[in-house]
């Protein structure tokens, strides 16, 4: 692509990244990263495609209902870009699981429904020194930032405690904008391009039509970082 | 003294979005915002606890700048503040 040149294209080539979930937030960032050439994507999914999935989960159409979404999201991702390398596991991520999944990626893509499981991807991501790109919505609600550890406020930083569980109904299209700033942040990491959404939580308020951005800072006494500093290299 | 209010994702949907207060000399951030949610039960739980707290949840940016909800009853107010409060969002 004229954009990225043949050197921004092998970059993007020789990546792998990490999408946890192949819902609402996955389905834009998975597509829209296998047509932008992400050499390997691995996605992991424990959930069966339901029609009421279908308003946000682009992914999955009328006919994968009741399929495996790995199944289905393994098919169209190899549909849109044959020439990248789709791993799509059907999964639970979890603490037995998480380091297998994780284990070659150069990036993690949030794209979960609670934040337990999102907490375990904040250390892994820590561990293993790789980026975080933090996604999450609710109705016209949105939020992305970038978690480069060491450099920035982990998740954990952000959001100490999490938020009660409940289910809210989530339009579609916020999914396709939180997705499209995660996916970009994702292409831009790997690209070295740009100014990351680093140190920053975006606020997307679709009914207003606001984006907001406020600052966001380590905090010493963070259970996941305890505030790091950037490791050495 | 004129302060902004604002509230976002499910706090804006039971307290609406952004509200202008006239506030008191003396009053705190955590007083403002008791006070602009004390007419709706529904909004003012989901934002305190039982013991008029803020949720551990709840994110309170006092002009764009994060303060720590525990430390809000001991900020006040100036003229022109925008407060903001607002849940993390968990659905993806």
């Amino acid at each position: 692509m004229m954009l990225f040149g043949d050197e921004g294209q092998e970059l993007l080539k020789d990546a792998t990244i990490f999408i946890a979930g192949a819902g609402g937030l996955g389905s834009p960032v998975a597509v829209y990263l296998a047509v932008l050439g992400v050499g390997t994507i691995i996605l992991a999914d424990n959930d069966t495609v339901e029609r009421t999935n279908l308003n946000r989960q682009i992914l999955h159409g009328e006919r994968d209902i009741g399929r495996r979404k790995s199944v289905s999201a393994g098919d169209r991702l190899e549909a849109l870009n044959p020439d990248i390398t789709v791993k799509a596991i059907d999964a639970t991520i979890d603490a037995t699981t998480v380091h297998s999944l994780t284990d070659t990626a150069d990036g993690i893509v949030d794209a979960l429904d609670n934040y337990p499981t999102r907490y375990l991807l904040n250390r892994i991501a820590i561990e293993k020194d790789i980026p975080l790109f933090h996604g999450g919505i609710s109705g016209f609600f949105g939020q992305a930032t970038t978690i480069i550890p060491g450099e920035t406020p982990c998740l954990r930083c952000i959001f100490p405690h999490p938020p009660p569980r409940e289910v809210f109904p989530v339009a579609g299209v916020t999914a396709g904008f939180i997705g499209m700033v995660q996916a970009t942040e994702v292409c831009k990491y790997l690209l070295c391009k740009g100014e990351l959404l680093a140190n920053r939580l975006l606020l997307w308020d679709g009914m207003q039509a606001r984006v907001e951005e406020i600052a966001i800072e380590k905090d010493p006494s963070c259970e996941d970082c305890a505030g790091r500093a950037p490791p050495e290299h | 003294m004129k302060v902004k209010l604002r509230f976002f994702a499910r706090f804006g949907e039971l307290l609406g979005n952004s509200l202008c207060i006239e506030g008191r000399e003396g009053m705190s951030v955590a007083g403002l915002v008791r006070e602009a949610a004390a007419g709706n039960k529904a909004g003012y739980d989901a934002i305190f606890d039982e013991t008029g707290a803020f949720r551990n949840f709840v994110i309170v940016m006092r002009n764009k700048k994060r303060i720590r909800s525990q430390d809000a009853d001991l900020i006040y107010i100036s003229e022109g503040d925008e407060i903001a409060v607002f849940p993390p969002v968990a659905g993806g």
